[in-house]
């Protein structure tokens, strides 16, 4: 396994009295897919939020344990939350484009990030869609609005306008979960592409996406990880009983 | 859109061909130890059955990743299923070269009633059909597989008179005993080498067209234009073929 990039130790989340996460420990290796399974309200979300501290915004949330980013704790009191959001990506399930043009969305990230050079912005554009794998759809309307793309479209706008403030680690919310097969598999062969460059972390309800797509799988249930391992390892021969009959489709 | 997946199906057809090699190579090897009396050959194709064990662990596993990561249909999932028969096929077929290979030494010292009965010939022709079977594997062309089948029941067609012979000496000359027991097993060896290359040929059918040959390829025909030979058709049955038709049915041991 690659070298960690996130570490939690001993994670607790608490919604006011209700335990939503219970001691997770977790190492999430460096420029590889970690996909995140398990039955609707498992803590799966919750756990994701907690990565770019999220969760914050929620008054109500208690959180206990560390989570570390490259040796890091980013909950420590002196750790610039901008800045490590910067560092940190994320993509949701609905796609969320500005209601301005296809550019503007690409260039806002930089942009707030003090760039102001038109080429420079022009290249950080270009090279985000392309990465993003939609330039070619996109090269000719750069200047209508981002609204009048198609939901895959949408989505892969939003991974580009994600990687245009250079990211390393990019956290994905059901990015395909509200799209039809053909985006879909654009959107996995997409992620397969950018593990090489960063850190994905992906929660899907579908089980079929995660062992496609994902180099590690963990399996949370009740807010609990019960098992976290190689994804050809988990979809062929899991150690766990609740995480076969989970898979297999016998609970849950 | 390019398919990651892609690059698994294609290491995995790789793999099989090379399986496929490495089988017809001890199989060609291991008639040569009969036929030359090779001792030295014999002992290391029976050494080189890891290599093939170890290939055959290897596919196995492929498919079962590609299985359960990445829920294969339609051509993609003929391709995996039949790779995974065709490399237990293969497997099989090896350790039938390992068992000739074995009983090549006993039957060494015994050129005379090998001559007799021509099991040069039946060995020209078994060697010709894993040729063959191999070519049809790399080149996916099916045009061929008529010839695979009726070359197979050549094949058949003479070790049963090969046999039939043997256990005749065998009732007149009780000093025979041991080396016709040992052709008995190495003609059993060869009639299955053909039955598991009919096999590769039905899976290739399988996986190009769809179609599923097992239990009809009596009826097989050739797409149509395409009835060229792969090979020369072999020489006459033997005369005295005991024409039991269960016979033909494909090896299926464990
Ligand atoms: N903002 C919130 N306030 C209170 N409870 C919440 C909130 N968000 C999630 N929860 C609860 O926490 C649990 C885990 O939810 P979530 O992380 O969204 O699960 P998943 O993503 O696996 O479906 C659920 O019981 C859910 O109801
Ligand atoms: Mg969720």
């Amino acid at each position: 396994m690659k070298e960690a990039k996130i570490v939690t130790r001993d994670l607790t989340l608490h919604y006011g009295l209700k335990m939503a996460l219970n001691s997770i420990n977790l190492h999430i290796p460096e420029k590889e897919v970690t996909a995140f399974i398990g039955p609707s309200g498992c803590g799966k979300s919750t756990f994701l939020r907690c990565l770019n501290r999220m969760n914050d915004l929620i008054p109500s949330v208690h959180i206990k344990g560390e989570i570390l980013i490259d040796g890091l704790d980013i909950y420590q009191k002196k750790i610039d939350v901008v800045n490590l959001r910067k560092k940190i990506g994320m993509v949701f399930q609905k796609s969320n484009p500005f209601a301005k043009s296809i550019f503007e969305n690409v260039a806002y990230g930089p942009k707030i990030n003090g760039i102001s050079d038109k080429k420079k912005l022009t290249e950080i554009v270009e090279s985000s869609l392309k990465n993003a794998a939609i330039w070619d759809e996109v090269k000719d309307r750069m200047h209508d609005s981002a609204l009048g793309l198609s939901g895959g479209q949408q989505q892969r706008l939003c991974i580009a306008r994600t990687l245009a403030v250079e990211p390393e680690i990019i956290l994905m919310d059901e990015p395909a979960s509200a799209l039809d097969p053909i985006s879909t598999g654009k959107i996995e062969e997409l992620i397969f592409e950018l593990k090489k460059k960063y850190t994905i972390v992906i929660v899907t309800h579908n089980m079929q996406q995660a062992a496609r797509v994902s180099d590690h799988t963990a399996f949370f249930y009740l807010g609990e990880l019960i098992e976290f391992g190689k994804t050809r390892k988990i979809f062929t021969a899991p150690d766990i009983k609740q995480t076969e009959e989970y898979i297999t489709g016998r609970f849950g | 859109m390019e398919r990651h997946f892609e690059l698994e199906l294609q290491k995995l057809n790789r793999r099989v061909i090379k399986m496929g090699n490495l089988v017809a190579f001890q199989v060609h090897n291991a008639f040569d130890a009969l036929l030359r009396g090779d001792v030295e050959l014999a002992e290391q194709i029976i050494e080189n059955d890891r290599k093939v064990d170890k290939l055959d662990t290897k596919i196995d596993k492929l498919c079962q990743r590609i299985f359960a990561l990445t829920q294969p249909v339609a051509t993609d999932l003929r391709l995996i299923m039949s790779s995974l028969k065709m490399n237990n096929d293969l497997e099989r077929m090896g350790d039938h070269a390992v068992t000739i290979a074995q009983k090549s030494e006993g039957v060494s010292e015994y050129r005379d009633i090998i001559d007799e009965l021509h099991i040069d010939e039946l060995v020209k022709m078994t060697d010709m059909i894993v040729n063959d079977v191999i070519t049809i594997l790399n080149t996916r062309n099916t045009a061929f597989v008529k010839d695979i089948f009726d070359l197979a029941q050549a094949i058949e067609e003479k070790a049963q008179g090969i046999s039939a012979k043997i256990i005749e000496e065998m009732m007149h000359k009780t000093e025979v005993i041991v080396v016709a027991t040992n052709l008995i097993v190495i003609i059993t060896a060869i009639e299955r080498l053909a039955g598991y290359s009919t096999n590769i040929a039905e899976s290739i059918v399988f996986i190009v067209d769809g179609r599923i040959m097992k239990h009809k390829k009596k009826n097989f025909e050739s797409p149509a234009g395409t009835s060229a030979s792969v090979t020369e058709t072999p020489a006459e049955p033997a005369p005295d073929q005991t024409g039991d038709p269960t016979s033909e049915a494909t090896p299926s041991e464990g």
